[in-house]
């Protein structure tokens, strides 16, 4: 096959002993591309997760991270290109510092102490953590530790981010940081995979979406096309967020489904009503 | 008929000394939805703890005020896969582990647990191997184990933060329900879109200390929009510059647009 993407499925089957997880899974993400990765509760959206950053290889099918084949390479290796933050990213830390978990990614892949340093710094300015960076990541709360997480996976200034509810537990704040530090790595050419519950965190930050149903791939879209249409996401488990139901109720034009985008929207059509 | 009273009650952390609440009073009877809005950090799962007799029991740490509670609590974390009893290879078993060790005769026990699967919707997975669930399902299961206890004062603490939009909704329907068999339910969460057909009261935590309370109305107010924790609807309104009161929900706002 050739590789175009950061990331590609190409046929992927995975089972856990009889439960079948994953069947025929064929998508590509490509550098810089934010994309949403949809579903129930049990479709299969994880086990993606652990397939790209190798603690999983696939049954059938390939896994590609670029040019490499994820078959046969452990998750220290696929490290160099893949950043990860699971979904109980508690079971992610481990250091006595905020600042030792974050720079341990770099660290293990042999950077010299500055460059150790520069990307733990970056990546704790991204989630705005510098406060907390002395403290034992224990005494952090569950949302900080989360923001931790991936302050540690960006330090790995990953090509492929791929990251597993990031915003459960999160604050309308915490959401915001998350947002704006994984644009801003997208921006800088990283392909960005990102299972979520959470649409409007979705709506507001990634622009595809990719859905799961029951380990296969059901829809592939752009998220502001899907996520204004009920009668599409009712069966696949998926209820159109807060913005997006409002720009359908009101129907307002070009169904915005970004908060900016619709007060935007609403004020323009409140103005012309006043006016008419 | 009172659960749950609160009166003045300030905590610390242990090694700390700024309280993570402060003069806290709160009352919450029976067959009432209590729903806690803040900030990260605000005190809402604190006063989660507190409530459950968690704190200072099991936290350390020092409370001042008074705690009074009428009636067995059970507490869903934050952390739901924290709760796993390590000791059942089902589902089933997962679920009666609660209320085997509450030392009730076997057929309550199956009762209850029957029941607790079939509120939460997780029958199916009855024979499943807890370990091979996937993130929602366990949150699912450990709010089942807490029920099955069938406790009349229910906490709980972002329930839905692992859940699909479908199983968040049935969760928040539940919820409504515990609360019509007449048990009180407190609970925490940052989808505050979900509250205004859930919650009768809502309690706005900012740093430890009750900032405002009233009906989910509230949500909708200029200090909560403001503060970011009005509903989205709210927030769009008053960010297009459209006057106030703002709608609430979506439905709200279609009424109003016409």
């Amino acid at each position: 096959m050739a590789v175009n993407g950061a990331l590609a499925f190409d046929g992927v089957a995975f089972s856990y002993g009889n439960v079948a997880a994953l069947r025929d899974v064929s998508f590509e993400v490509a550098a810089g591309e934010r994309v949403a990765l949809l579903g129930r509760n049990g479709a299969g959206k994880s086990s993606v997760v652990r397939l790209v950053t190798g603690v999983l290889h696939p049954d059938e099918g390939t896994v590609w991270v670029g040019d490499w084949d994820t078959a046969g390479r452990a998750p220290e290796e696929l490290a160099w290109r893949v950043g990860s933050v699971f979904q109980h990213a508690d079971q992610q830390l481990f250091a006595r510092t905020l600042r030792e978990d974050v720079s341990f990614g770099p660290r293990a892949l042999g950077f010299p102490a500055p460059e150790v340093r520069r990307r733990t710094d970056e990546a704790l300015d991204a989630l705005d953590l510098h406060a907390h960076a002395a403290q034992h990541p224990y005494d952090l709360s569950p949302a900080l530790r989360k923001l931790a997480a991936l302050a540690g996976a960006l330090a790995l200034e990953p090509t492929v981010l791929v990251l597993d509810e990031p915003t459960a537990g999160l604050d309308r704040a915490g959401r915001g940081r998350v947002a704006d530090a994984v644009r801003e790595h997208a921006d800088r050419g990283a392909a960005l995979l990102v299972v979520t519950h959470d649409l409007a965190f979705a709506a507001e930050t990634l622009q595809r979406g990719i859905v799961l149903d029951r380990g296969r791939l059901a829809c592939d879209e752009p998220l502001d096309r899907l996520l204004t249409s009920a009668e599409r996401l009712k069966p696949l488990g998926l209820v159109p967020p807060p913005v997006a139901a409002l720009s359908v109720a009101l129907d307002l034009p070009g169904r915005p489904v970004r908060e900016r985008d619709a007060a935007d929207t609403l004020a323009r059509v409140a103005g012309g009503r006043s006016r008419s | 008929m009172r659960i749950l009273a609160l009166e003045e009650v300030t905590f610390w952390y242990p090694a700390t000394a700024t309280p993570a609440l402060e003069s806290v009073s709160l009352e919450v009877g029976s067959g009432e939805v209590v729903a806690l809005v803040g900030r990260g950090g605000a005190g809402a799962s604190t006063l989660l703890l507190i409530a459950a007799g968690l704190a200072p029991r099991v936290t350390g740490g020092r409370l001042a005020g008074s705690v009074t509670r009428g009636a067995r609590a059970g507490i869903v974390l934050p952390t739901p896969w924290t709760q796993l009893s390590g000791m059942a290879f089902t589902v089933w078993d997962e679920v009666a582990f609660g209320p085997a060790n509450l030392g009730w005769p076997e057929h309550e026990i199956t009762r209850h647990v029957d029941r607790a699967l079939e509120r939460l919707e997780i029958t199916p997975l009855a024979s499943r191997d807890p370990v091979t669930l996937s993130g929602g399902e366990l949150q699912r299961v450990i709010v089942a184990g807490i029920l099955a206890m069938d406790p009349d004062l229910v906490l709980l603490d972002e329930p839905t933060a692992e859940l699909d939009p479908e199983g968040a909704r049935a969760v928040w329907r539940l919820v409504r329900s515990l609360a019509g068999e007449g048990k009180a339910v407190i609970l925490a969460t940052s989808d505050v879109d979900a509250l205004p057909g859930v919650a009768d009261r809502i309690i706005w935590l900012d740093q430890g200390s009750v900032r405002a309370l009233g009906e989910p109305s509230l949500l909708a107010e200029d200090a909560m929009c403001e503060a970011g924790l009005g509903t989205t609807v709210a927030g769009l309104w008053r960010a297009a510059g459209l006057g106030a009161p703002y709608p609430l929900t979506v439905v709200d706002a279609a009424q109003r647009w016409r």
